[in-house]
């Protein structure tokens, strides 16, 4: 049997097909009342009430979900212990929420709606500033500087924000650097370039000094989804998403690969699922490995042996994140940013 | 009489223009409409697989196409296996998502025949196998994946209808009638009228 006799539509198929054409053309007045119950039932909740963290985008990824993931319960557990960004608090993001970093003393640094917006830990708003069009991520120095990416394009700020303290283009002429990431490392900026899938390092003035992630097989990072997340921890070692090897892969400034972990696998909890995770990545203090993924937007914890310690599950973010901004402060409690749901909060290890 | 005569020959005029635009107008629609052709709103689709069910064609003239400019080249590219079929020995997935195996893939440049996550992977529509069933194309969607697959009615299949059954179908209002003043609307040599 060759594909198209396979194809052909049975009698059946085809008698299924006049009666779909009548119920559609009654559809529209149906749909109407349908859509006004699912969009009051979404904003309204089931008994009448506001839903918890407002209304989401979707139900979800459409094809190909895992199985529930039963295991060993993990020696920890986290739980949400503030809503710094979202419904109900004074930070509202309207129409997009970028990028996360924190700064000095835990402050949150937040970029979305056209804004570098600055909070205390607590969430009080402390003070903000225009960012440039299309600013896709930022980074803060432990000095309070901060460095904002858009594309092809680096710029800096002091600490107060009010004030541009320098610039310079990313990448190269021909290929503009698509920045994805940005960490301060001593006097130095690093930035994910994920047009060229490497990492570059700048000094202040905007000079190259070298590249992170080339010296593999491939000559760069794997990024089916376009996007490169790091971060450094206290050592200097840089850890670098590499989602379509399912890993996070450790480098050397001086771009000596050091390490790496991870593996596909949609049953395994401490395997990445899908075609290309983790698409986050931050580093605690203490050496801990925070982690993000999408099609099943989730945050693992990985200790110092890479060893999968904690999940914060699914019902914490939106279904249809491509990114989970994460960030770890001083105290070890986990800061992620939802940019679906537009929302940020902060985990606390229970 | 004059005053007369300038009365009717302005009533003259307006009849006369008013005719010759609405001929105009009747000429200009009649040549957008042979010029039409039915599309798939991609930001609307959802793959339902209705293309594939409610086309007059006995093989739906729907099929699904791949934007390179968006495609990952994943490895694991979810639209061509079933992520959660077995793994084989490379830790790849057995199964695959596409009913009609469809979907082929090859590798991009030099493939490394040791690790296979240092190869990318360029993935095509065998058009005379699929049939729109759109399941590559609900595998593909974000987040899952970035959304490349989509379904599209190709035009030397489509008899252009005078009424699209899929259109009528559509649960989304997906299909849309679109002006396509450099396609001819005469089906191609082969495609039948139902």
């Amino acid at each position: 049997m060759d594909a198209k006799e396979a194809n052909e539509k049975s009698a059946p198929e085809r008698n299924a097909n006049s009666a779909q054409r009548m119920s559609r053309r009654l559809l529209p007045l149906a749909s109407v009342v349908g859509a006004f119950n699912i969009v009051a039932a979404g904003v309204l909740g089931a008994d009448g009430e506001a839903a918890p963290g407002g209304p989401t985008t979707a139900a979800g990824p459409s094809a190909n979900l895992p199985p529930a993931m039963p295991g060993p319960p993990l020696p920890r557990t986290y739980s949400r212990s503030a809503l710094i960004a979202g419904p109900g608090t004074a930070c509202q993001f309207r129409r997009a929420l970028a990028g996360l970093a924190l700064g000095p003393r835990d402050a949150i640094y937040a970029l979305g709606d056209d804004e570098v917006r600055v909070l205390e830990p607590g969430g009080r708003f402390a003070h903000s500033w225009k960012a440039p069009a299309k600013a896709s991520c930022l980074g803060v120095a432990p000095d309070g500087r901060v460095v904002v990416g858009s594309p092809g394009r680096v710029d800096l700020y002091d600490a107060k924000g009010a004030t541009r303290i320098g610039g310079f283009a990313a990448g190269t002429r021909e290929k503009p650097a698509e920045v994805t990431a940005l960490r301060f490392v001593r006097d130095e900026i690093l930035v994910a370039d994920a047009a060229a899938k490497i990492i570059r390092r700048y000094d202040l003035r905007g000079a190259e000094l070298g590249v992170i992630g080339d010296r593999n097989k491939t000559g760069g990072f794997m990024l089916p989804n376009g996007s490169l997340d790091f971060d450094v921890d206290a050592a200097g070692v840089v850890h670098a998403t590499d989602t379509g090897r399912h890993q996070v892969t450790s480098w050397t400034l001086d771009g000596k690969m050091v390490g790496s972990f991870g593996k596909f696998g949609m049953t395994r909890p401490e395997d990445f699922v899908g075609c290309c995770n983790p698409v986050n990545v931050a580093v605690a203090p203490g050496g801990d490995i925070v982690t993000a993924e999408k099609m099943i937007a989730r945050v693992k914890v990985f200790d110092r042996d890479r060893a999968l310690v904690a999940v914060i599950g699914p019902e914490h973010f939106d279904p249809m994140c491509r990114h989970i901004h994460v960030a770890v402060d001083s105290t070890g409690q986990i800061v992620a940013a939802d940019p679906e749901r537009r929302t940020i909060a902060v985990f606390k290890r229970s | 009489m004059s005053e007369k005569n300038s009365r009717r020959e302005f009533i003259g005029r307006v009849v006369g223009l008013t005719a010759l635009g609405g001929a105009a107008a009747t000429l200009v629609a009649r040549r957008a409409s042979a010029h039409a052709v039915f599309q798939v709103d991609p930001s609307k689709c959802t793959a339902c697989d209705l293309c594939r069910t409610t086309c007059v064609l006995p093989m739906s003239a729907v099929r699904a196409v791949n934007e390179f400019s968006k495609c990952g080249y994943c490895r694991l590219c979810p639209a061509y296996m079933d992520v959660t079929s077995a793994p084989d020995q490379l830790g790849t997935p057995s199964g695959k998502v596409c009913p009609q195996d469809a979907l082929k893939r090859r590798v991009v440049g030099r493939e490394d025949p040791d690790d296979p996550n240092n190869n990318y992977y360029e993935y095509t529509v065998d058009e005379t196998r699929c049939n729109g069933c759109g399941k590559c194309v609900k595998a593909c969607k974000p987040p899952a994946g970035n959304g490349s697959l989509r379904l599209e009615i190709r035009y030397d299949r489509c008899l252009t209808c005078n009424e699209c059954s899929i259109l009528v179908a559509c649960p989304e209002a997906a299909i849309v009638r679109v002006a396509a003043p450099g396609l001819s609307p005469v089906p191609a040599a082969g495609a039948h009228r139902g």
